[in-house]
């Protein structure tokens, strides 16, 4: 079993089998597509133009499950959406990533790699887990995604590497993906 | 009139357009993704892509959904 099991539909509604993407190392990534973390959006394409010529591809998953709703006090968590971050990597079509109705695809993610715990350094990670206590202490427990932007590295053999939170810029998986390459 | 500088499907544009409704403000909507001429006003008055964009006059504004600001910025 490995990533290249799965399929998935882009935006423009194509299936597309994840085999094609064979011999890449892969960041899968749920998105919130244009609010929450997207400032991530930006450090991804980043991510994206200085490796993609060494074999990295960017998968984003748009996510509507942890998007809509309002963090409260938590005025870190943007409260605008942006129209545009200038991504070019692949963005597939909007799905569950979370609970029963998750695509198969993060099913299988969630249990190769499991929640370990958010990045106590990062500015975030207290409000978070408190807005998550707070709002959907459900998503504390067991090993779903817990927020938007959180990161799955993917060997080039199709293997699930290493998780990481949201609490993780993306310009600091870096080394882990060099590794890789 | 109240212009609402939006975009589809993001959560924060509804949240302001659900509030103004409650409060009984009259405003338009102008979605920058589907209106280029919607677009360029909006860059013209933020300097920027982001949205919700509330503005009454075209010169100060509200980006965000900042209930605090908005209330001052249309005075209910």
């Amino acid at each position: 079993m490995s990533v290249y099991d799965f399929t998935a539909k882009t935006n423009s509604g194509e299936e597309k089998s994840l085999r094609d993407y064979e011999g890449k190392v892969l960041i899968i990534v749920n998105t919130a597509s244009k609010c929450g973390f997207t400032p991530q959006y930006k450090e991804l394409q980043e991510l994206y133009d200085k490796y993609k010529d060494k074999g990295l591809e960017i998968l984003g998953f748009p996510c509507n499950q942890f998007a809509g709703q309002e963090p409260g006090t938590n005025d870190e968590v943007r409260q605008f959406c942006r129209r545009n971050y200038g991504v070019s990597f692949q963005i597939f079509e909007k799905g569950d990533v979370r609970g029963e109705t998750a695509q198969p695809l993060f099913k299988y993610l969630t249990k190769e790699k499991k929640f370990e715990g958010f990045d106590k350094n990062h500015p975030i990670a207290e409000k978070l887990t408190e807005a998550l206590k707070a709002n959907f202490p459900e998503y504390l427990e067991g090993d779903g995604i817990k927020w938007n932007f959180t990161k799955f590295l993917i060997d080039r053999k199709g293997n699930p590497v290493k998780r990481f939170e949201p609490t993780t810029t993306p310009s600091d998986m870096a080394a882990d993906i060099e590794k890789l390459l | 009139m109240v212009k609402v500088y939006s975009i589809t499907n993001c959560p924060w544009c509804d949240k302001l357009k659900k509030y103004l409704k409650s409060k009984g403000v009259d405003y338009e909507e102008h979605n920058i993704e589907t209106n280029e001429d919607d677009l360029k006003e909006c860059i013209r008055l933020t300097n920027d892509e982001a949205v919700p964009v509330t503005t009454a006059d075209g010169k100060n504004y509200v980006l965000g959904f900042d209930k605090t600001k908005i209330d001052e910025l249309l005075g209910i």
